[in-house]
């Protein structure tokens, strides 16, 4: 009944007033806020993008420098996804395309699901007084602000002239001139045998020993999940704590009860991130393959049709992602949608 | 025990209370033999040991690649030396810096990135905002754009930019008028910082997407109450969002100050493929980073003379140490601007999604 005189009231008042309403001016104002979006989609990335997925959909011939230069492109219709579908990646293992975009999806879902474990964790332990907090916020930062890109581009550049040089890894300080270099600190083997004495399945030994190997990488790329859990842990009142604490609850039940769903926004924000972050990284396997070693800037049909059969492959992962994600998310307030 | 308290009159309105205190050595007793004790301290001492150990992880790359930039080409083939060189050299540095040309570079990236990141940190605040507050059609359909630049690696889109920008136009009316021939730009905007400048105002720049991301979710968790009651004091929606809204945001502004900058600082793809000729370089241009000085290289093959591994092991520490030299400025940068970065993010509380 109240909703129908509230309807009945809007409308009335939507015909008082002649020219534009209140809400249509609001949304030309939205336009202008996001106008500078618009433009350099509109300019620059909205070609671009139409450009490289045309590509994908065609075969290059270069016209030879005499006959004038430049290139040729002709309509081939899916010939080159249906390329990509039975290209082999690795000759000596036979392994597919397809089949290496699928491991690495399963490698890739481990790996998000330990980065948002361990960067909420020491987001939880940051946000505790203890010695020399201030101290290793500003360590557990660095990586953020360096931008790991730069240092792993350096590794993988390092790696491959050393790979050129020797022909077998068996340098003379192999180990310390390559990046991390924590492999002989924690080496899986032990961990692997570590495991295999409490009788746990192969299959969990493979993946935590591959999680251990992998710790520089994965330290590295939690650092901005690190700082939004830690903006949510510092936005939650110290209030609610204190008198769960009156109530007599634990600090394990304080957890799963007030910090987990008070944060669940933020780790759904985290779950995306990096998700993005995970399939775009240039150390991803998939991406290595696509992208190639060289940085080509004639165009190359093969490798638009691989990147965007990849675009699909993640943006439908990141779909489920958010499906599953928001399923969980508590909200305090719901101010809109 | 006594704990009656000795109640003294001192004045008409004023009482004191005496109790008899424990001895000091019973009270010690009591405060640290207990198990709520220790069992403090033990969770006290396993976190630190816990940050500790992933402290030394974050920052072991960085202490063995400063210590073999030390290493002069003899180190390679000493079999004790591991970290620490045996015959240490500051060449590696000094030629860096002579020969590569280190502080041009970081002076052209000092500037770039400064004005790259005010830019980038405005826009996407009013792009973010825009996204936030605003509900107009099509508003949803062109956020998966913007979710979308962040998906879609630039490397993909390389070629098909270089030649946006070689052919950069609007309308044609750049060719019409014979704009770049007048200017004497054989390539068009391409080579020029113009392409940064015009990816930054439009919020396509490296990793924008993001900021935008994290803007829109700042704004939403702002109160709408805050800009109606600006609005009803006859505040425009431009007048509010600067005097209101932009005032609010500082802490999480500085955020993306901060990461844009830094971002922009390491980034080596977009400087690569914009400015790939000489005259402008970058310290993330490969002209810097990944050229080895010609002095450097001589010295090397006369030392290391057949040994191919251990002349590459020697390129791969001068490129480290080149990585080194060019994120030494961010993180002195930070280290003093830390403080604010931390506080900033932890004042900002992002709203619900």
């Amino acid at each position: 009944m109240n909703n129908i005189a509230a309807k009945k009231e809007k409308s009335s008042s939507k015909r008082i007033h002649k020219g534009a309403s209140l809400n249509a001016r609001k949304a030309r104002m939205g336009w202008i806020f996001v106008l500078p979006f618009v433009i350099g989609l509109l300019l620059v990335y909205l070609p671009v993008m139409i450009e490289s997925l045309g590509y994908s959909f065609a075969s290059y011939n270069k016209i030879a420098a005499i006959q004038g230069g430049g290139y040729t492109l002709t309509w081939v219709g899916f010939d080159n996804y249906k390329e990509v579908f039975s290209m082999t990646v690795d000759a000596s293992s036979g392994e597919t395309f397809i089949e290496m975009l699928f491991k690495s999806l399963g490698s890739q879902a481990v790996d998000i699901i330990a980065i948002l474990m361990l960067s909420l964790f020491i987001a939880v332990l940051l946000n505790t007084k203890m010695i020399g907090r201030a101290a290793f916020r500003a360590i557990f930062f660095i990586p953020v602000v360096v931008g790991a890109g730069i240092i792993t581009r350096i590794d993988a550049t390092s790696a491959e002239i050393l790979a050129t040089a020797s022909g077998v890894l068996e340098g003379i300080d192999q180990g310390a001139v390559e990046g991390g270099g924590l492999g002989s600190i924690a080496s899986s083997m032990d961990i692997g045998a570590m495991f295999e004495n409490l009788g746990i399945g192969g299959g969990l030994v493979d993946i935590v020993s591959g999680l251990v190997e992998n710790i520089f990488n994965i330290v590295n790329r939690s650092g901005v999940q690190m700082l939004i859990f830690l903006a949510g842990l510092q936005s939650i009142s110290p209030s609610v704590y204190e008198s769960c604490e009156v109530e007599g609850a634990s600090a394990w039940e304080i957890f799963w009860k007030i910090t987990l769903p008070m944060l669940s926004p933020m780790i759904l924000t985290n779950a995306i991130y990096t998700v993005i972050d995970a399939f775009t990284s240039e150390s991803n396997v998939v991406m290595i393959n696509i992208l190639g070693e060289e940085l080509t800037l004639s165009p190359d049909p093969i490798q638009s049709a691989k990147a965007w059969l990849y675009f699909a492959v993640v943006a439908l992962a990141l779909i489920i992602v958010s499906a599953i994600c928001s399923s969980f998310v508590f909200y305090q307030r719901r101010n809109d949608d | 025990m006594n704990n009656q308290a000795k109640i003294t009159k001192e004045s008409k309105n004023k009482i004191r209370a005496d109790f008899d205190r424990a001895p000091l050595s019973e009270r010690l007793k009591a405060k640290y033999l207990n198990t709520y004790f220790y069992k403090k301290i033990l969770m006290s001492l396993f976190k630190f040991l816990l940050l500790l150990g992933i402290s030394y992880v974050i920052l072991y790359p960085f202490i063995s690649k400063i210590l073999q930039s030390f290493f002069s080409p003899l180190d390679m083939v000493q079999t004790d030396v591991q970290l620490v060189p045996k015959y240490p050299t500051v060449q590696t540095y000094s030629l860096l810096f002579t020969e590569n040309g280190y502080f041009t570079a970081l002076l052209n990236t000092a500037i770039i990135s400064l004005v790259c990141a005010i830019i980038q940190t405005f826009v996407c605040s009013f792009i973010g905002y825009g996204f936030a507050k605003f509900k107009f059609k099509g508003s949803k359909f062109l956020f998966v754009f913007v979710i979308a630049t962040l998906l879609i690696p630039p490397k993909i889109l390389a070629s098909s930019l270089v030649q946006r920008f070689v052919h950069f136009d609007i309308f044609g009316i750049f060719e019409a008028t014979g704009f770049y021939e007048a200017l004497g730009l054989q390539s068009g905007i391409h080579g020029t910082y113009i392409p940064f400048l015009l990816l930054s105002i439009t919020g396509l720049a490296f990793k924008n997407g993001l900021f935008i991301y994290l803007m829109r979710q700042f704004y939403r968790g702002i109160p709408d109450e805050l800009e109606e009651a600006s609005y009803v004091d006859g505040y425009g929606v431009f007048k509010t969002f600067f005097r209101i809204i932009l005032p609010c945001s500082v802490p999480m502004l500085i955020t993306i100050f901060v990461l844009s900058f830094s971002w922009q600082w390491t980034d080596i793809f977009y400087t690569n493929i914009f400015l790939p000729n000489s005259d402008k370089v970058l310290l993330t241009s490969n002209a810097f980073w990944s050229t080895m000085p010609e002095t450097l290289k001589t010295i090397s093959e006369e030392v290391l003379i057949g040994n191919d591994t251990a002349q590459a092991s020697f390129a791969a520490i001068v490129m480290n140490t080149a990585g080194m030299l060019v994120v030494a400025p961010l993180i002195v940068l930070y280290l003093f601007c830390q403080r604010y970065l931390i506080q900033g993010i932890a004042h900002s509380g992002f709203g619900g999604v």
